[in-house]
């Protein structure tokens, strides 16, 4: 019998899509551990596009904080399987 | 009908009222962990302005917020310490530890924040004004802030010393507050409404302009929406 897996090992689809004149990656789409934090998503789009300065937002209009939890990102904004997570190479300040 | 695909992601004076209106309504609905956002009329010369304008001109204002800025890593480190205090103070003592009253002793000082939301005529957005002050009002420096800031925010402060968040006068208030710097604020607004596929109509925009906005600069001070604000619509 197949169990459903806990959220915490449970892992969710990312689709990366760039916005503006942001690089596109090669590979948009990668699996994260849903116990993961937002962070994590940030850091690897950083090392990706050797980029700092990033601005990611999911199609619900807003910007997720960082502590977020990838599994509670999905859970309410997920669609067809995978988070769609927007970025552009823009300067949040100054 | 403003033609959302040559929107520059800024607002009239008197669209910052509506969607100030509107946030304040929904955050007071939906996020009970915060005290209410408070609209504060602030006519600037009130015999020179019309009555219309009277009534737009004014800020959002939510005051004395007490936030516990300790990441993980320091509650945790924070109980660890506890837990040693209390073997050996009173070992054998089973009494229910009260969390809070053991992180405020440990935690120095508590210090309350307010904030504003102020319109920028300059730059046709809004700005979040902050000031910070111990319990007996003495207020916090800037570098005293910074420690109690989100990790990401304390980087950026030391990185981008003059663009982030400096001091300056509030416009209605004429007192020195700590100010996030709006250039940027447009071009990420735009951003945020423009990426879907469908496009929204303005008075859908202007409704959720706010919110929007405040999943950016709240995580600036660490406030976040909660999720049942961003679904509600």
């Amino acid at each position: 019998m197949a169990a459903e897996s806990p959220s915490s090992v449970r892992k969710v689809v990312v689709h990366l899509r760039a916005t503006g004149d942001a690089p596109i990656l090669k590979q948009a789409k990668f699996k994260i551990l849903g116990a993961d934090k937002f962070a994590k998503v940030i850091d690897f789009l950083r090392r990706q596009l050797h980029q700092d300065t990033l601005f990611l937002y999911v199609n619900s209009a807003f910007s997720p904080s960082p502590d977020e939890l990838v599994i509670d990102l999905y859970n309410n904004f997920g669609f067809d399987g995978k988070l769609v997570v927007n970025y552009a190479c823009s300067m949040a300040w100054g | 009908m403003m033609d959302l695909l040559h929107w520059d992601g800024t607002l009239s004076a008197k669209d910052f009222r509506i969607g100030a209106v509107a946030f304040a309504q929904k955050w007071e609905s939906l996020n009970f962990a915060f005290p209410p956002w408070v609209w504060v009329p602030c006519p600037k010369h009130p015999w020179l302005a019309s009555p219309e304008l009277l009534q737009e001109e004014g800020y959002l204002s939510m005051e004395k917020i007490c936030i516990s800025r300790l990441n993980e890593e320091d509650i945790d480190q924070t109980t660890q310490i506890d837990t040693d205090e209390e073997e050996a103070s009173c070992s054998g003592n089973k009494d229910v530890i009260d969390d809070a009253t053991l992180v405020q002793r440990n935690h120095h000082e508590l210090h309350y924040y307010d904030f504003h939301i102020v319109y920028s005529n300059t730059f046709r957005v809004p700005v979040l004004y902050l000031r910070a002050y111990c319990s007996d009002g003495q207020p916090l420096q800037l570098d005293e802030i910074e420690k109690e800031l989100p990790t990401c925010s304390s980087k950026e402060l030391s990185k981008s010393k003059w663009t982030f968040i400096t001091q300056e006068e509030h416009p209605h208030l004429k007192r020195p507050w700590y100010k996030l710097h709006p250039c940027g604020t447009g071009e990420w607004m735009k951003l945020l409404f423009l990426n879907d596929t469908a496009q929204p109509k303005f008075e859908v925009v202007l409704e959720l302009y706010l919110l929007s906005w405040f999943s950016v600069v709240g995580q600036v001070v660490g406030l976040r929406i909660p999720f049942k604000m961003l679904n509600d619509r």
